[in-house]
């Protein structure tokens, strides 16, 4: 679905992000941009804040400081339910289906939420179960899915809700090199095809260097570099982050 | 579409086949244990429509049936009746005598506007924290009905109410709840509340209103419990406020458990099975104690044999009998449904 009014070609701005859990800072003062079009992948060690960062712009934590917008308007302070309706989709790094719904269920639901009538609901979930070649799987439930099949649910249920910005946390976990492959050609396609902006978090360093446009790391919640795999690589910071240095050892 | 139709079919056909083959015994009691079996049957649906959507569990519920019993009763217990039966009535309403066909649905309205104005906060709790508020909830409207006494004659019996539900009501009633519930699951609210049941954190992710959706859904199970109550009523003639308490809440909520409360066919057939076994246990005390076989009075074994029930059901089959699939998804699906999801 191409996006064409002017909203929906802006921009989502996360400007200085913090979040606190306790007094601790989990996200110190993150600032984030995601334009519509464009893979961006998240990396950074673990516990670095990356699904902090998603939790934070879906709103299922609060910021301590700084605002998301898309565009002009500011979401951050909205419910996840507001700001799903604003067009922000997500998967979460632990899979969560509807594990007693059938997986074409769990696909019409996301664009029964957003108010699709029932048989544009059917007729999306329809053919994004085919795009994930889910086909099979449409009359079992999800909670009976192999692991690689559920991130695809997953997936395939956040589009359906059509959105301008989708957040996938992990989406490759659990996939075997043959699943993670045919996943990448997929995603490659969706920014183009949507007009959606991309942004994946992954452990899979190829995944993301074959599949980013541009690349953000993230180290003990703060940003330490931003720029092209080229430019990441490279970056003395991004390597001390992911090695540590060599006084340290 | 057409597995919902099979489904309605098949469990509509097991409703009037119980009520014709109550009615061509012959023996009255069976008549009457088939119609109290079809009350039931519309208060385990209702409990259904909000527990086995939204996955939260309502003590709240028979609550509800009391208060669409009470409405029906003072209006359209005949006026010259109202002296005697509701001594302290308001005068507004002691003229007021309407059809009982008419006030049983009244009954419905007025327990579907009480569960909307108290219930909206609850809806945002989850858990634990519902379970109990929902227990608070019935224990506030027992003490109500207990002690208000112009409209429901406090503590004592209430009497008088003119006799209007038959075998053939209650069945017809059994069998538009049972459609009313299925509509219920398969409409849009049903779908993307049972997309909170099982998982909140993603719903609300897609933009589901999960307090709204909860909220609706309860309102339509008082709706069901208030009409139940009501035509229970005008079968019985007189009640007292104890009989919407604990022990038909446990009633009504084993037979949703046993029968599986994410399903409408659970719901339905785990009404007929308490039904039956509760009846047949019933006649097997009461055969025991007749024939003198035990030295003292055997009592309870109805309520023990019960309880042993749900707790084997909850143990080696926590979701009921029918946990996920209605039984119509379950004989068109091609290959065996074996698997099911915990």
């Amino acid at each position: 679905m191409m996006l064409d009014d002017a909203q929906n070609r802006a921009p989502l701005v996360m400007n200085a992000g913090s979040v606190e859990f306790s007094g601790l800072k989990a996200l110190d003062s993150v600032s984030l941009r995601l334009e519509p079009g464009e893979i961006l992948g998240l990396i950074g060690p673990n516990g670095s804040g990356k699904t902090t960062t998603i939790n934070a712009i879906t709103g299922q934590v609060p910021l301590a400081g700084g605002d998301v917008r898309i565009g002009e308007r500011v979401i951050s302070g909205m419910s996840p339910r507001k700001i799903a309706l604003m067009g922000v989709a997500r998967s979460f790094q632990i899979v969560r289906l509807f594990n007693n719904m059938t997986t074409l269920e769990n696909v019409e639901t996301a664009a029964l939420a957003r108010g699709d009538s029932r048989r544009i609901a059917r007729e999306k979930a329809q053919a994004l179960l085919s795009e994930f070649s889910l086909e099979g799987h449409a009359d079992d439930l999800c909670g009976t899915l192999s692991y690689g099949d559920k991130r695809r649910v997953e997936i395939a249920r956040a589009l359906a809700a059509e959105p301008s910005f989708l957040f996938l946390d992990e989406p490759a976990a659990g996939m075997n090199v043959a699943e993670t492959d045919a996943l990448l050609e997929i995603l490659r396609a969706l920014p183009g095809d949507r007009g959606l902006g991309l942004l994946i978090i992954d452990h899979d360093m190829s995944l993301i260097m074959r599949l980013c446009d541009r690349l953000q790391v993230i180290s003990s919640g703060r940003t330490i570099a931003e720029g092209s795999a080229e430019d990441v690589r490279s970056n003395q910071d991004v390597i001390e982050a992911y090695l540590g240095t060599g006084a340290d050892d | 579409m057409h597995r919902n139709i099979l489904t309605l079919v098949i469990l509509g056909s097991l409703i009037v086949a119980a009520a014709l083959l109550a009615q061509f015994m012959g023996i009255r009691l069976y008549e009457r244990i088939a119609t109290t079996m079809f009350v039931s049957m519309i208060l385990v649906l209702g409990l259904q429509v909000f527990m086995g959507n939204s996955g939260i569990l309502s003590f709240a519920h028979i609550g509800f049936m009391g208060v669409g019993a009470y409405a029906s009763a003072v209006l359209s217990i005949p006026e010259r009746m109202k002296g005697m039966a509701l001594p302290d009535l308001y005068p507004i309403l002691v003229d007021v005598q309407l059809s009982p066909y008419v006030t049983i649905l009244i009954g419905g309205l007025v327990a579907a506007l009480v569960a909307a104005a108290l219930s909206y906060p609850l809806m945002r709790l989850s858990d634990a924290a519902a379970v109990i508020t929902s227990f608070a909830l019935l224990v506030v409207l027992h003490t109500i009905l207990t002690h208000w006494s112009a409209v429901t004659n406090g503590p004592r019996t209430l009497f008088g109410l003119p006799k209007a539900t038959s075998l053939w009501l209650a069945c017809g009633l059994a069998l538009a709840a049972l459609v009313g519930a299925m509509a219920f699951k398969e409409s849009r609210v049903g779908r993307l509340l049972r997309a909170s049941r099982d998982d909140e954190v993603a719903a609300a992710a897609i933009g589901v209103d999960i307090v709204k959706l909860r909220w609706l859904g309860f309102i339509l199970a008082a709706l069901f419990a208030g009409i139940g109550g009501a035509l229970w009523g005008h079968f019985v003639t007189s009640f007292s406020p104890r009989a919407f308490y604990l022990k038909e809440t446990f009633l009504i909520l084993s037979m949703l458990v046993i029968g599986g409360a994410n399903t409408v066919t659970g719901a339905v057939i785990g009404t007929l099975i308490v039904t039956f076994v509760y009846e047949a246990l019933r006649s097997v005390e009461a055969s025991i104690n007749e024939a003198g076989i035990v030295s003292q009075q055997v009592i309870g074994l109805t309520e023990i044999v019960l309880a042993l029930a749900m707790i084997a059901v909850l143990a080696l089959r926590p979701g009921g009998l029918f946990p996920v699939r209605e039984i119509g998804t379950l004989l068109t699906l091609k290959r065996k449904t074996g698997r099911k999801s915990p």
